[in-house]
């Protein structure tokens, strides 16, 4: 469905040099400098299936989709989107596709939502019936109606974001850009176009690819991500091979039952000889609550659990499994270090 | 056809529900430009005073009033802010709202834009001219007014405003390659007046500047259409006026649709 293969994206920056004198001395001759935002990345998506495109902010993200939704054109490499190429003919290739960037709106500011819909269905030449059904659906599993007739101008964000949701799937796509759909709201609305992306996409086989800076979004919609940073890519494979791999991390959270007694925990010195790493083991101490996350490729659950409740009494105890922010975290962090592809 | 304009009259219609949402705006505008010309008037005639004659380059006072007015009127159906339009979107980057629809980017620009004008040319432009045509028939006292002059002059303003249209298309797609455009604009909209002759009347500029000015295309701007409406012009040299305001609708046409796909490639949307 979608093949994107060594794509790059250059962008030329002028050089501010400080000062009067270096604006007048950029009117005559000004320094460039190359930011590669997007370099060299492929990678390939099913039909039906549902990407995440992750990664930290300046990573090139938008880019990646800013050139797969034909309105970059990539220094060099290709991609090819349902057969064709969005750079080629434009307005072929837009309308089998919905685009929703999270922080600009596609809807027009001065009409009502039922207007613009309108609009759109003439542009995108969707007959009566479709439109109807279509709209009906949307209309449930996107809650639209309260705020239907309201120019968008007046819609709250959450509003906003599910309007243009809908907006970009009028026409039933056959692939779903969406670049940071979650952003800024509250997790009500969250959930609701979640369900609404996972609903649209079992029910219709829509192609989604989805930026998101978001894990409840990533670990709640797609089974594969692709992780990139400083425009590489870093990781590209199940969410749940992610897991296995760095998910060796495991968080131990305990309440003492009074915070002298945590004055006895040293860790550290407890497991000195297992040849500790950095971010393998550390310790947070709010009151008598206590979070400990530790690798357990260096400690057992079992040593963990045997130090703690011989050096301290605690009310209550559990251990939980290192959350996938931990794990992208850790993942971005040792690229950086050994500054490879993992 | 059909298909185009259920395509396209949706814009239209968003242009007039836009420009009524900024009528506050619209009207402190329109305000100003009334004093503008009551401002120009006492200029000229403070000029035609000191002349000491009552025709000055064949035009009387009461030439200059109406040429004054209309001239105003012409702008507001012909001025197209498309330059700014379309240099705003490529700097805040909601250019790429229009690239992901499949629609052609100056259609959309233009049938936006004309929901705008028919809304001046109701409530604006027809009650103005119908001043303009009482003042003409109590200074002359009989009824100047003429359908065919006005039809020529309809088909004119058309023009102008169409070239005008294509040309602020092709300034506002620098903004592709120049990222900030506002002094460039006004740079262009003060040369540009004084080359449509709208604040002097190219009859009134020696004669070898005077026909440089007529044959360049911004006189079709505005001196065009305004001299039709004044009967300035006999039969012949009107239509070779519209003739030459059709060469350079088509011309600046083609230019805009280079400069478009040039453009496009150097997009580089800012943010997000
Ligand atoms: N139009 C542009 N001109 C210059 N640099 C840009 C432009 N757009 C993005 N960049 C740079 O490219 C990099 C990637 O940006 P982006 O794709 O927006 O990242 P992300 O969406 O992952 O946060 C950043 O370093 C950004 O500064
Ligand atoms: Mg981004």
């Amino acid at each position: 469905m979608i093949q994107v293969e060594n794509l790059q994206k250059y962008f030329k920056k002028t050089v501010k040099q400080p000062g009067f004198m270096g604006s007048v001395k950029s009117i005559f001759h000004s320094e460039k400098e190359t930011v590669k935002a997007v370099d060299d990345i492929s990678f390939h998506v099913d039909k039906g299936e549902i990407l995440g495109f992750i990664g930290p902010n300046g990573a090139g993200k938008s880019t990646v989709i800013k050139m797969l939704t034909g309105i970059l054109t990539p220094t060099a490499g290709n991609c090819i989107i349902n057969g064709q190429n969005p750079q080629k003919n434009r307005k072929k290739y837009v309308k089998e596709i919905g685009v929703v960037f999270g922080q600009r709106t596609q809807l027009w500011w001065d009409l009502p939502l039922t207007e613009t819909y309108a609009v759109l269905r003439e542009i995108y030449e969707v007959d009566e019936a479709k439109f109807t059904k279509q709209m009906e659906f949307l209309n449930e599993v996107l809650e639209l109606q309260p705020f239907i007739n309201s120019p968008v101008r007046t819609l709250s964000l959450g509003q906003r974001m599910r309007a243009d949701i809908a907006a970009s799937l009028l026409h039933n796509p056959k692939v779903l850009f969406l670049d940071e759909p979650t952003i800024g709201l509250d997790v009500v609305v969250k959930d609701n176009i979640r369900r609404a992306i996972s609903k649209i996409n079992r029910e219709e086989g829509t192609t989604v690819i989805l930026t998101t800076h978001d894990l409840e979004d990533i670990s709640s919609l797609c089974k594969r991500i692709v992780m990139i940073d400083h425009g590489k890519k870093v990781y590209d494979g199940s969410l749940y091979n992610l897991k296995q791999k760095y998910g060796q991390m495991r968080e131990l959270n305990f309440e003492a039952a009074d915070e002298n007694s945590i004055l006895a925990l040293d860790y550290e010195n407890a497991f000195a000889s297992n040849g500790l790493g950095e971010g393998d083991l550390t310790f947070k101490a709010d009151g008598t609550m206590v979070t400990v996350a530790f690798n357990t490729d260096k400690i057992s659950v079992e040593q963990m659990l045997n130090y703690t409740l011989g050096t301290v009494h605690v009310k209550d105890i559990n251990v939980k499994d290192a959350d996938i922010e931990e794990i992208i975290r850790r993942l971005y962090k040792g690229d950086a270090e050994h500054g490879g592809s993992i | 056809m059909r298909k185009f304009l259920k395509t396209y009259l949706p814009f239209t219609r968003a242009g007039i529900h836009g420009a009524t949402a900024y009528r506050a705006n619209f009207i402190a505008w329109f305000i100003g430009d009334i004093m503008y010309c009551f401002v120009m008037y006492y200029v000229w005639r403070a000029v035609f005073a000191s002349s000491g004659s009552s025709t000055f380059n064949g035009f009387s006072m009461t030439d200059m009033v109406v040429f004054l007015f209309v001239t105003n009127l012409t702008g507001y159906l012909t001025e197209s802010d498309g330059s700014f339009a379309v240099g705003e979107e490529v700097r805040d980057g909601n250019i790429a709202m229009r690239l992901i629809k499949p629609v052609s980017f100056d259609m959309t620009f233009l049938f936006n834009e004309l929901g705008q004008k028919s809304l001046t040319f109701t409530l604006i432009f027809v009650p103005m001219l119908a001043g303009v045509e009482i003042y003409k028939y109590f200074t002359y006292g009989r009824v100047m007014f003429s359908i065919g002059t006005f039809a020529l002059y309809m088909l004119s303003v058309a023009m102008s405003y169409m070239f005008s249209f294509y040309m602020n298309v092709c300034f506002g797609f620098m903004a592709f390659f120049l990222k900030n455009l506002w002094g460039f604009n006004i740079l262009k909209s003060s040369i540009l007046r004084f080359l449509s002759g709208s604040v002097i009347p190219l009859a009134f500029m020696p004669d070898t500047l005077r026909s440089v000015m007529e044959w360049l295309p911004f006189s079709s701007l505005s001196y065009t259409p305004v001299m039709i409406y004044m009967g300035k012009y006999s039969g012949q040299e009107a239509a070779l006026r519209l003739m030459l305001q059709f060469v350079w609708v088509i011309g600046f046409y083609i230019i805009s649709k280079i400069i478009l796909s040039a453009a496009l490639k150097h997009v580089t949307v800012q943010g997000g």
